[in-house]
């Protein structure tokens, strides 16, 4: 069972196939067996996961339906407030962050009927795109232990692909969801800037900030997604816009869309197989009836710096305390990232957030004019080893951490809707991930044609072997 | 934080210096962070729902 997908899970506890609570045994239990292993849990709440799914069941058996998600076991990066659990955000402190109300995207959930299995592991501080952790533990990337599960919701993405919950959720600031998504070989989606409210998470950059849903498939991710996007009096940069119904678009056909392969920046240095396989994903999505050709883009390495200044100087700022008074406990490439940001001057900060806004508008005219999608590689190679990343002093990593997330980060510049999805797998048995973007707002086409890929090819059907 | 660690820090501010130096020229008076949020909401495609302050 815990090989299902998160829609076929749902749809069985509606059938009355299997129970809430024993689909939260079978996750529990799995857990028990394989995480000490993997490291994708910083906290296990398993009494309480069991007192909900019996309450579930209890509504179940009286036809008292919570929503889609009615007894769906999901769990959620240690940086979402998620009361009385504590949270951690990667840190050595327990409690290092606190706020005021629980998470308003773990709150809709739990509205549509999920349970939380536990917080999961994560970078520290949510800096870093590998998944390595000095307090917590490496997590291991399902698919080949020693290797990276991408970072830095690196718990969430190992969580999914090894069956330990069936749905996740994740932040973004430099690609935090779709790194952990292609090196794990699951469905992860950084929303538009706005459209889910970042109450009750951690901020880290709160310009660049996006939180969302990581699952096995594109149908898992858009019920996510309509379970939590929209307005939240408790955010005031999550839009008033009117969400879209997700998961019920998913299967209007992709005939016609114009899809532009990126013909500039995002394959340069990529390992041939990783171009391989995402240009393999145009080629399919052309069977399809997609019009796909290559497209230039507007310079990305200008945005992605852009971005890069501003998250420098804004996660400096949250995390100053930390940083001045036990800058002992953070491990060396947080810290020396943490102090670059000390030195953006308040000018040049300005001024990114000024540039930021003129290449978003400059981007959208230019390319959502040609295509209605981009298409891209998510990481120049696949998940590199644990040894490999974590050699070398705080700048020799962090120059590194920055070479590996220089495909996603621009994204998060531009505020653009962007699924990964796996799209292969190299010589070595990883996964390998490709970029969706699209249209502000516009999820329910970088989902639908997502899902138009997944039912052409089977690379989210294949599972780790982990007995 | 090192001596050395410092000499990082500061190098790589001062490239961001030198981007910002590089790319303001020609940015325009009236240019302010607020229209990234206005130029996604303009770039969205037509809804003709209506817009509330609730979750639709």
């Amino acid at each position: 069972m815990t090989d299902w997908t998160l829609a076929g899970l749902a749809d069985a506890i509606r059938a009355r196939k299997i129970s809430p609570l024993e689909a939260t045994r079978e996750y529990l239990s799995r857990i028990e067996r394989l995480d000490g292993r993997i490291r994708a849990f910083i906290t296990v709440d398993a009494a309480r996961a069991l007192d909900r799914a019996r309450a579930l069941e209890r509504d179940a058996m009286a036809g008292r339906w919570h929503g889609p998600l009615h007894g769906v076991p999901l769990a959620h990066k240690d940086l979402f407030r998620v009361a009385p659990l504590p949270t951690s955000c990667g840190t050595k402190t327990a409690e290092y962050f606190v706020a005021e109300q629980d998470a308003t995207a773990v709150t809709r959930l739990v509205e549509a009927g999920a349970l939380t299995l536990g917080k999961l592991n994560m970078a520290e501080l949510a800096m870093g795109p590998y998944g390595d952790n000095a307090h917590h533990g490496d997590v291991q990337n399902p698919w080949r232990f020693g290797h990276v599960s991408g970072g830095s919701s690196s718990g969430s993405g190992a969580a999914v692909a090894a069956g330990l919950a069936a749905g996740a959720l994740g932040t973004d600031t430099g690609g935090s969801i779709r790194l952990p998504a292609a090196c794990c070989g699951i469905a992860g989606l950084k929303p538009t800037y706005g459209r889910v409210s970042r109450a009750g998470g951690m901020p880290l950059s709160w310009s660049m900030d996006h939180i969302g849903p990581m699952a096995r498939t594109v149908r898992d991710v858009a019920l996510l997604l309509d379970a939590m996007a929209g307005a939240d009096p408790e955010d005031a940069t999550a839009s008033a816009r009117p969400v879209d119904d997700y998961a019920g678009a998913l299967d209007r056909p992709i005939r016609g869309l114009r899809v532009g392969v990126a013909d500039n920046y995002y394959f340069d240095g990529v390992a041939p197989e990783v171009a391989e396989a995402v240009r393999g994903m145009g080629a399919v999505l052309e069977r399809l009836g997609a019009r796909v050709e290559p497209l230039r883009l507007p310079d990305p390495q200008v945005i992605h710096d852009v971005a890069g200044i501003v998250a420098r100087a804004e996660s400096a700022v949250v995390h100053t305390r930390i940083l001045r008074e036990r800058p002992h406990e953070l491990q060396p490439a947080v810290r020396a990232r943490l102090a670059v940001g000390e030195r953006v001057s308040a000018h040049d900060y300005l001024q990114a957030l000024r540039l930021r806004a003129r290449l978003a508008r400059e981007f959208i005219r230019e390319v959502f004019t040609e295509v209605d999608l981009v298409l891209a590689p998510a990481t120049p190679t696949p998940a590199p080893s644990l040894a490999e990343v974590t050699v070398g002093d705080g700048d020799t990593i962090a120059a590194r951490m920055g070479r590996f997330s220089r495909l996603t980060r621009p994204w998060n510049g531009l505020g653009l809707p962007v699924l990964a999805i796996p799209c292969g797998f190299s010589a070595g048995g990883l996964p390998i991930g490709a970029q969706l973007a699209g249209r502000p707002f516009d999820e329910a086409t970088v989902l639908r044609a997502g899902h138009a890929y997944e039912e052409a090819t089977d690379w989210h059907r294949r599972r780790p072997a982990l007995g | 934080m090192t001596a050395a660690g410092l000499d990082s820090a500061r190098a790589e501010a001062a490239g961001m210096a030198a981007l910002i130096e590089r790319a303001e020229a020609d940015l325009a008076v009236a240019e302010e962070p607020a229209r990234f949020a206005a130029a996604l909401e303009a770039g969205a495609p037509d809804d003709p729902r209506p817009h509330g302050p609730a979750r639709a």
